[in-house]
């Protein structure tokens, strides 16, 4: 059988199938108002991708039920940058040079940094919407951000440890990795300013799945509470170490630690967790309840980091507005003029996470929800705005 | 047609990453997974020389080139004296320990990624001109690799390859040939990663991980190992493909789990079908 499976059929069968998949492409273009999405299909960070997809496909085809934009259909093309920059840079060119369109939306910070001096040479809007590295502000004249940057959530939780709690002696612990490290400077940086000390400053590799040595560390130090910036996988079983090493202070955690699955996989351990979420919850905002009941019913289940599938859904209403205010004034779709949109427009009004308004440092700022897990559920704790 | 530069751009440094590493291992036998660090190390020392020190791109980039060829034979100095599985091991230990090197490193954006690389080419015809130079210095390593491994110091590599002791009876020095074989590939795969660093002008250490030693040894085994338009072949396959996919308009739902599976599937699907890879003539014994 081996044999009969010659190099030139190969060859060939490799450049029918090629020219086949050319051709099938373009076939359905119709006169759409487009919009690209780049964002992990596959990888390691595939769950939280594809929720976040989904939710910006509900929310397109929730504005295309209710007559489109000024009579046009919105179009969301989603390509997978497995949350690679490599992989990512191919996406967006092919998302700028092949379906010309005029904004993106994409999200990982990595990526998000990587596609920037393409967004900015195109002329083409970047929209990053979930990566929150402070530097995303400062990324070119076509790159925004609509989404609170690590700052936002960190200095509100590190202003409520040390004011509201009156803790002064912290242990931050973060995972070495893009957001881990940015993120445990800018705590580091605020806590510190209003008068608290850092006892320890930790770094753990995501992967490794034993964290003791560090944790001696900090249970010599003797905290008063500690800080953990990390990812879903690895943070719980950061905690369950804690506290068989009899570590029991109080841990607080960012938006990412919003999980369902760190309870689940903490168990007794995640008791009196804090979390920020950076998106209005059910009583906040009347859109939030029918939502999750929403992927409840579709889904069975609720979103891998339900504050970010709500950005991502507002993401649509957000480029709709943009394509409104082209449509209103007549410009042509642009990547020039979506960036004028974006700050002639400046204040939107969006439905799962309420009102954004863009800076003109490129960044946004939003009412920070501190919430706390008791008796195995995350209950509102306060609204720090 | 930017977009068909870009994937242009990236199957040019792919082939030149997959014939350097075809040297590597198809010709030379030699089993490592560090090639993708050289990409690496070649790409932060080139952009950070010209970053920090203001030093020229072209010169910063042979810079970057010798910089990974000086580490190769690091590398393979001491653990090549020993044997196959020693460089195995030894290399997956550079490969790991040099990325977390990387993350601690503040001038080289640590953790969070090196922005602001200035580009080797801007204007109007940044493009076009990268996808030049790349496909040339493709096609030039192609050769290299072809020139290296036919004629008498072929034949000398692979009678090393295939029988070591008989070769070193012979009085000819292998351990000097694999860190040359070695030092050749690694340099190259060096330079591709000073040219892509220009090109992207953003480099992060998440993407040199073991996943991309996978990818490229995918590239070089599909196209066939030992042969010199295997990897060619290997690396537009496998760089066109993920491409392609993306172009049938599916839902989202099927997308996903069939970027996934691509090489997982051509790879079982060659390990029964055509396990010499696609141009290999007959199978080795």
């Amino acid at each position: 059988m081996t044999a009969s499976v010659t190099r030139r059929a190969w060859l060939r069968g490799i450049i029918a199938a090629a020219v086949a998949t050319a051709f099938v492409g373009p076939a359905a273009a119709q006169q759409t108002l487009k919009f690209g999405l780049a964002m992990p299909l596959t990888g390691s960070q595939s769950s939280f991708g594809k929720d976040q997809i989904k939710a910006t496909e509900w929310a397109v085809a929730d504005i295309n039920a209710k007559g489109g934009v000024a009579g046009k259909k919105l179009e969301v093309i989603v390509l997978d940058t497995q949350a690679d920059p490599t992989i990512g840079i191919n996406a967006v060119n092919r998302l700028i040079n092949v379906d010309k369109v005029p904004v993106f939306v994409t999200a990982w910070s990595a990526v998000v940094k990587a596609v920037a001096p393409i967004a900015n040479r195109e002329k083409v809007l970047e929209l990053s919407i979930g990566a929150n590295a402070p530097e995303i502000s400062k990324l070119g004249d076509y790159v925004y951000t609509a989404f609170p940057l690590a700052d936002v959530d960190l200095t509100a939780l590190a202003t409520y440890t040390g004011k509201t709690l009156g803790h002064k002696r912290v242990a931050v612990l973060y995972a070495n990795n893009d957001s881990g490290v940015e993120a445990a400077k800018v705590y580091r940086s605020v806590f510190e300013k209003a008068g608290g000390q850092i006892v320890a400053y930790e770094t753990y590799d995501p992967k490794a799945t034993d964290f003791t040595g560090m944790l001696l560390k900090v249970r010599t130090a003797n905290p008063d509470f500690i800080h953990l910036h990390g990812l879903v996988a690895d943070m719980p079983i950061v905690i369950a170490q804690m506290r068989q090493l009899g570590i029991t202070q109080r841990v607080s955690t960012y938006a990412g630690g919003y999980n369902p699955q760190m309870i689940e996989k903490a168990g007794k351990g995640a008791e009196g967790l804090i979390v920020t979420s950076l998106a209005p919850d059910e009583r906040q905002n009347p859109n939030v309840g029918p939502y999750i009941e929403r992927w409840k019913k579709a889904e069975n289940r609720i979103p891998n980091g339900l504050p970010y599938t709500q950005y991502l859904y507002d993401a649509a209403y957000l480029v709709a507005a943009l394509y409104e205010h082209l449509e209103k004034n007549k410009l042509p779709a642009t990547g020039e003029n979506m960036r004028k949109a974006l700050l002639a427009v400046r204040t939107f009004d969006l439905p799962m996470t309420g009102k954004l308004t863009i800076n003109d440092d490129h960044t946004v700022r939003k009412p920070v929800n501190l919430l706390t897990v008791q008796n195995g559920q995350f209950v509102p704790l306060t609204t720090v705005d | 047609m930017e977009y068909i530069y870009s994937v242009l751009i990236l199957i040019g440094i792919n082939i030149i990453m997959a014939s350097s590493f075809n040297l590597i291992i198809g010709y030379g036998g030699l089993i490592s997974i560090a090639h993708p660090i050289f990409f690496a190390l070649a790409g932060y020392c080139s952009a950070i020389v010209s970053m920090k020190f203001g030093v020229p791109i072209p010169l910063a980039i042979v810079l970057g080139t010798l910089f990974s060829t000086v580490l190769s034979v690091a590398l393979s100095l001491p653990s090549l004296r020993v044997s196959g599985d020693y460089l195995l091991i030894a290399s997956i230990g550079f490969q790991l320990g040099f990325v977390e090197v990387i993350k601690n490193i503040e001038a080289a954006g640590a953790a969070s990624g090196l922005t602001g690389i200035p580009a080797l080419y801007s204007g109007p015809l940044r493009s076009p001109a990268f996808v030049v130079t790349i496909l040339a210095v493709a096609a030039l390593v192609v050769w290299l690799v072809h020139r290296m491994t036919h004629g008498d110091y072929g034949r000398a590599i692979q009678a090393m390859r295939d029988d070591e002791e008989c070769f070193t009876s012979l009085g000819r020095n292998a351990t000097a040939i694999k860190v040359a074989i070695f030092a050749v590939g690694s340099g190259v795969a060096g330079l591709a990663g000073a040219l892509y660093a220009h090109y992207s002008q953003f480099l992060s250490p998440e993407q040199f991980g073991i996943i991309q030693s996978g990818l490229i040894l995918t590239m070089v085994v599909v196209g066939g190992m030992g042969t010199t338009w295997g990897p060619v072949v290997g690396a537009l396959l496998l760089t066109a493909l993920p491409q392609a996919i993306t172009f049938v308009n599916l839902p989202t739902a099927i997308m996903a789990p069939l970027q996934g599976m691509i090489y997982t599937g051509l790879v079982l699907l060659f390990l029964f079908v055509r396990p010499q890879g696609l141009m290999a003539k007959k199978v080795r014994q």
